[in-house]
């Protein structure tokens, strides 16, 4: 019947045909997804406003005087410094240990992947205590730079593991049946495979030691996050101390940009499906016994000095915690607090984190890189704005559990938004576009197939979010419902006035209670699977 | 993406073989909704959920911020809670990060008092005009250079500047006359500070207004060339002058008393020892720990009985016997171990005056001696 | 059952154009295939059939209800148009039986209809298991069971069979079939093998850089390709210049009985199964020299030369010895031959190519 030969057919499709409202659809697609989004990355936005504001309070007179000086840019310096000798220091150490525990036959690798997991559950400034206390006179850049190394290598090492674990062994078979050796085919191939994996988690590091404050104080390390504090301290100078903050958020721009950049031609190397078979693991020989030696080596820094240190204290000091219930209490609102942070996180991830997977796209990466803005501004700043926002914008919310939540979120946003982002990503879109064929509506197929495809990610976000809540101390302090106190806020109150042995207690279980969602996200990345060979 | 890698590509249609990530579990919705369960329950089990709301006058419930370490105060707090049936929810944080909370709060504040751990903080918040005056009645308790010239704040325990030093390392002949002695090169490396201490700030601008301007600056210089040990708070520099780390610090009296606490002894079982500058001179400057009342509560009888309690002569022997503090209110009995106020030679320093702090915190900074 | 109608339905992607003024009509109960190679926009056609895609002209109307067209962009989950993906892709956190009953309302789910399509496909009593405890075939199977379950308007079946061994697909292909058949689904295969289309489908439409070149039966899409390209696609050719008049044509294979009737410088068709060898040469045969013998078991592809150097392939039974290399045998022709007018710059052929010494 219909023979149509090209003389005869329809006028050919030029671009006139695409009208107002497909450029509109073309650059944004998933309207719903996108509104979320936005809704989510407004809410992620609100320190900034805040900083916007009261920045312009200033003037620019002062904004000049204050900034404008040797002072800052020494600051900027050496916080840049500190962000890039940690960072480095995480890759290396996060690489060569997932490479470790996921491609050779170490023994008890299984064991030490958790071990290379577990100082996520340690917070900074108890990881610096203990180092103070166990090494005198420990002070200065290069201690603060190993103690945050030591804190901070898991942001590395997690996402690295589990990209080693499932990339494809075709490459680097192929690789090596090309005839490079392998050292070349690891840097040339294995290394490039993981590349985004590596820049997601360094950039990491790199904005938790801008926004970093236990450590770097308690080793005596200027750096912005804790001029902005000692701002807050001297004179109670609120606006000077923001002023300062305005540039932390230019420091994380800048990092921003580089990250974006790797990302870009990373993007390249991705994965696409999955691996049925895992790679063959390096027989490490004789060589296995330096690497062990290096793993038990950096678990005894990271993970025994804080043990033994808190140790001694509990033994050492006379004061004593609270009852057995003020320490419950205290667990228990930490437990509670962080929870809701990670839920009410999650909620304004998911949105975003789906549009990045679905509808990549100059908006979703705008969208998704302003999520990370605030995720580098001190806590003390966090919490200021959203005293400013609760007390202007959401007067019911102000000192309840909420509005913190609400703060956890603004600050871990970009944790999460990752995970949801990677999970998705790796289901693919055609199991939705099936759904909606056989009938279900955009909100159906969310509920039946989107989520619980990406429940694992979800899951592995929200175990983030609530570690990272659990150790969350200034925003905590500022916005916490009057008279909550957390292990945090306990942990604090009791440091404060040098009772070490009353707040040994609190210390051991906001590590143990961390340690619980840190090992589920070992579990999760596949490193703790029985091995098929 | 800790477990994927965020970048990973939406795979494309002609890719055959995939893997989805299969839930094999259901746990994780169970632990969502314990999550939230848990959560509900701190909100409402805590009370915590209408903190936000500021109390009713004579609601027999009052808010205090308090700038002062829960382990120091929760006690009389509670005492007051037992004694008048009136509950109190209180906020504990920095002293300087609670002003800045207050600042921003304006008049919406929840807060009822501010329990402020310098005249300094409690200052800076009269300046905005957030506090009521207090009743005369109260303010009389207290010698007239511990209280707010306007009576927006009051003092309620009293310490004094102290030089700390090791009994071990430095011979009490040694210990210096003056507190502008510590700027000589024999000091070099062995004086600790808390130049963000507010205590410290407060000694700094007693030099400007007792010395001038020029002589707080060359001091703060004197004190940078002699590269002292910078310590976030004074805790810190008492043990470490008691452990021998630094010979001598700039510190409020009564740390010793924390520190001893800790070690399980009393002030006199340990190394540090005080040494109280003679002859008026301005490192025994006396500073006091105070609290002022938010506008909105001018009239709520319950606030006003909190800040009677602070006054009466049962907090004030509290401050003396749990926290080493002396006692603002004539009549009460200095800490043991320490002379009595009033036999201290002090600095004749109105505490109103060192309402100055802006400069200071300027020649502080450009001192070099914080970051 | 519905028909669906295409009418003028254009895609582009930036500067490429994938879908250049489709007009398809596929029947109410039939199965349609959609035949062309790759990129020729096959994929984009289904996209836009099942609302994944906005048209950027032309409507698409289904029982002559517009469902898209001019400003009017009815959502995939409205159009009761089922996928079956290229992989399957069943729900993988879904067991077969919840993947089937994925697009049943509330009420259809308790009924019998999971088991019913089960059956249908061949795999009542699996509707316990989980997708990942299948193997490819039985994946394949469900999702067409899935598709089915909601009996929708239309099927759309995107290569359903790339993906598995030769062996298992034509089976699953006939079973794949009957299944549609006796549910009395309207569908539309999207396929790249000719034999595939041909062997499956009511119709087949030839989809060639965004337009559909021809669409009809398989024996009238093999037997009168609408041009040289369509002839080479479709099946072995032996395209040869020719002079028509009437209905008759003079070819190096002699003068052959033409369909229709022509006058001039012709190109004709005929296929390799209508030339017949005879032993010696003699009579009124062609006669040709054997270059080449390819045995493929049900038959054999025999490359000759005429006596004029005309190259062209025979495909014979071949019931005993296989014919030698270079020696002479006589071909005929059974049958008559398709003839276009011969073309100044005729199309090149594409694959599969003439497998021709």
């Amino acid at each position: 019947m219909t023979t149509t030969t090209p003389e005869a057919g329809p006028a050919r499709i030029g671009p006139a045909r695409f009208g107002v409202r497909g450029w509109a659809r073309r650059l944004a697609p998933r309207p719903a997804l996108l509104a979320a989004s936005t809704a989510a990355v407004a809410v992620a936005l609100i320190p900034l406003v805040y900083l916007a504001v009261r920045t312009a309070e200033a003037g620019v007179g002062r904004l000049g005087a204050q900034l404008w000086t040797g002072r800052v840019g020494l600051l900027a310096a050496r916080s840049l410094g500190l962000a890039a000798v940690v960072t480095t220091a995480c890759v290396v150490l996060g690489v060569a240990t997932a490479w470790l525990v996921t491609r050779t036959d170490l023994p008890g690798r299984r064991f030490f992947a958790v071990l290379a997991a577990l100082p996520l559950a340690v917070p900074t400034y108890i990881a610096a205590f203990a180092w103070v206390s166990t090494v005198d006179r420990l002070e200065g850049f290069w201690p603060a730079a190993l103690v945050l190394t030591l804190c901070s290598y898991p942001y590395v090492f997690l996402p690295v593991a589990a990209a080693l674990k499932g990339a494809d062994p075709a490459q680097e078979e192929v690789s090596r049946s090309l005839g490079r050796g392998g050292w070349r085919t690891f840097t040339d191939v294995t290394l490039r495979q993981i590349r985004p994996a590596t820049a997601a988690g360094a950039l990491l590091v790199a904005l938790y030691v801008l926004a970093d404050f236990g450590a770097v104080s308690i080793l005596r390390t200027d750096t912005f996050t804790r001029a902005i504090f000692v701002a807050f301290d001297l004179g109670f100078d609120r606006t000077g101390a923001l002023v300062l903050s305005s540039v932390l958020v230019a420091l994380t721009v800048l990092l921003l940009a580089g990250e974006t950049a790797t990302r870009r031609r990373g993007a390249r190397y991705a994965r696409l499906g999955g691996a049925r078979r895992p790679a063959a693991r390096l027989r490490l020989g004789p060589a296995h016994w330096p690497a062990l030696a290096a793993l038990l080596a950096v678990a005894a820094l990271a993970l025994g000095v804080p043990a033994v240190s808190l140790a001694r204290r509990l033994l050492s000091g006379v004061s004593r915690p609270g009852a057995l219930a003020e320490v419950a209490a205290a667990a228990g609102n930490s437990l509670g607090l962080s929870l809701a942070g990670a839920a009410l996180t999650m909620l304004l991830a998911l949105p975003l984190g789906l549009l990045t997977a679905r509808a990549p796209g100059p908006l979703a990466t705008a969208l998704d890189r302003l999520a990370y803005l605030a995720h580098a501004l001190p806590g003390v700043v966090i919490g200021l704005s959203l005293i400013f926002f609760g007390i202007t914008v959401a007067r019911p919310l102000y000192q309840t559990s909420w509005l913190l939540a609400l703060a956890y979120a603004t600050l871990f946003l970009p944790l999460a938004v990752a995970a949801v982002a990677g999970a998705a990503g790796q289901a693919p879109p055609g199991l939705e576009e099936v759904a909606r064929s056989l009938g279900r509506g955009p909100l159906a197929v969310l509920r039946t197939v989107t989520l619980p495809l990406t429940l694992p990610g979800i899951g592995a976000g929200a175990a983030l979010v609530f570690l990272t809540g659990m150790k969350e101390l200034p925003a905590t302090l500022l916005l916490r419902p009057t008279g909550t106190d957390t292990l945090a806020t306990e942990l604090w109150t009791a440091t404060s006035v040098g009772a070490y042995a009353a707040a040994a207690p609190y210390a051991a279980l906001l590590v143990a209670i961390s340690a619980l969602p840190t090992w589920w996200l070992v579990a999760r990345g596949g490193l703790l699977d029985k091995e098929d060979r | 993406m800790l477990t994927s890698g965020r970048s990973a590509e939406r795979p494309s249609s002609e890719l055959k073989e995939y893997t989805v990530p299969v839930p094999a579990r259901r746990p994780l919705a169970a632990v969502a909704a314990a999550g939230l369960l848990s959560f509900g329950l701190v909100a409402c089990g805590s009370g915590g959920d209408d903190a936000g709301d500021p109390g009713k006058p004579g609601d027999k419930t009052i808010t205090v911020y308090s700038g002062r370490n829960e382990t120091l105060v929760k006690p009389l707090l509670d005492r007051f809670s037992e004694q008048t049936g009136i509950t109190v929810k209180t906020r504990y944080a920095t002293t300087a990060q609670l002003a800045a909370q207050l600042v921003e709060e304006g008049d919406n504040s929840p807060a009822d008092a501010f329990f402020a751990q310098d005249a300094g903080a409690l200052g800076a918040v009269a300046k905005r005009g957030m506090f009521a005056p207090l009743p005369a009645a109260d303010l009389e308790k207290v010698p007239q250079t511990f209280r707010s010239r306007t009576g927006q704040w009051v003092g309620v325990s009293a310490r004094s500047r102290v030089l700390a030093y090791n009994a071990d390392t430095v011979p009490a002949a040694e210990l210096p006359r003056s507190v502008f002695e510590l700027t000589d090169p024999k000091w070099k490396g062995k004086i600790g500070l808390a130049p963000t201490n507010a205590s410290f700030q407060a000694f700094v601008t007693a030099i400007r207004v007792q010395h001038g301007d020029q002589k707080a600056k060359d001091f703060l210089a004197g004190l940078k060339a002699n590269e002292p040990q910078i310590r976030d708070n004074n805790v810190k520099i008492v043990e470490d002058v008691d452990n021998g780390t630094i010979p001598v610090g700039l510190v409020n009296h009564y740390y010793l008393g924390e520190v001893a606490k800790e070690k399980g002894t009393t002030p006199d079982g340990l190394k540090v020892k005080l040494h109280f500058f003679p002859g008026g001179d301005t490192g025994a400057l006396v500073n006091v720990a105070g609290v002022g009342v938010l506008k909105r509560s001018a009239e709520d009888p319950d606030t006003k009985a909190f800040v009677d309690f602070l006054l009466n002569p049962e907090s004030q022997r509290y401050f003396a016997e749990q926290t080493f503090e002396y006692p603002v209110v004539t009549g009460v009995a200095a800490p043991a171990g320490v002379p009595p106020l009033a036999d201290l030679d002090t600095p004749d320093i109105d505490l109103n005056d060192l309402d100055t702090l802006d400069v200071t915190i300027k020649m502080i900074t450009e001192s070099g001696l914080v970051p | 059952m519905s028909e669906v109608v295409l009418a003028g339905v254009g895609k582009r992607y930036g500067p490429v154009t994938a879908l250049d003024g489709v007009d398809l009509t596929v029947p109410a109960g039939a199965l349609t295939a959609v035949l062309g190679p790759s990129g020729c926009g096959k994929t984009t056609l289904l996209r836009c059939l099942a609302g994944f895609e906005r048209l950027d002209a032309g409507t698409i109307r289904v029982d002559g209800r517009e469902v898209a067209g001019p400003g009017r962009h009815l959502p995939a989950h409205r159009r009761r148009i089922a996928v079956v993906p290229q992989e399957g892709a069943l729900f993988p956190h879904l067991s077969v039986a919840a993947n089937i009953a994925y697009g049943l309302d509330r009420a259809a789910r308790r009924g019998d209809r999971v088991d019913e399509v089960l059956a249908l496909v061949g795999l009542a009593g699996y509707g316990d298991r989980m997708p990942h405890q299948l193997s490819g075939g039985q994946q394949q199977r469900v999702a067409v069971a899935r598709a089915l379950a909601p009996r929708p308007s239309l099927v759309l079946l995107d290569e359903p069979f790339s993906a598995l061994d030769a062996g298992l697909r034509a089976g699953l292909r006939h079973d794949i079939r009957e299944a549609l058949r006796t549910d009395g689904a309207t569908a539309v295969l999207v396929t790249h093998d000719q034999g595939e289309a041909l062997s499956v489908a009511d119709r087949v439409a030839v989809l060639r850089s965004g337009r559909v070149v021809q669409a009809d039966s398989p024996t009238a899409l093999y037997r009168e390709p609408a041009d040289e390209w369509v002839a080479g696609f479709v099946g072995d050719a032996v395209l040869l210049p020719a002079v028509a008049s009437g209905d008759t044509a003079r070819t190096p294979l002699g003068t052959l009985p033409i369909i229709g009737a022509a006058h001039g410088p012709v190109t004709v068709l005929v296929r390799p199964e209508q030339l017949r060898l005879t032993a010696a040469a003699g009579g009124a045969a062609v006669t040709a020299t054997v270059l080449r013998h390819d045995f493929h078991g049900h038959d054999a592809l025999v490359a000759l030369r005429l006596a004029d150097g005309t190259r062209v392939t025979a495909r014979i039974w071949d019931e005993a010895d296989p014919v030698p290399v270079g020696a002479e045998v006589g071909v005929h022709v059974d049958g008559r031959a398709r003839a276009w007018p011969a073309a100044p710059n005729p199309t090149p052929v594409p694959t599969p190519a003439l497998p021709v010494g």
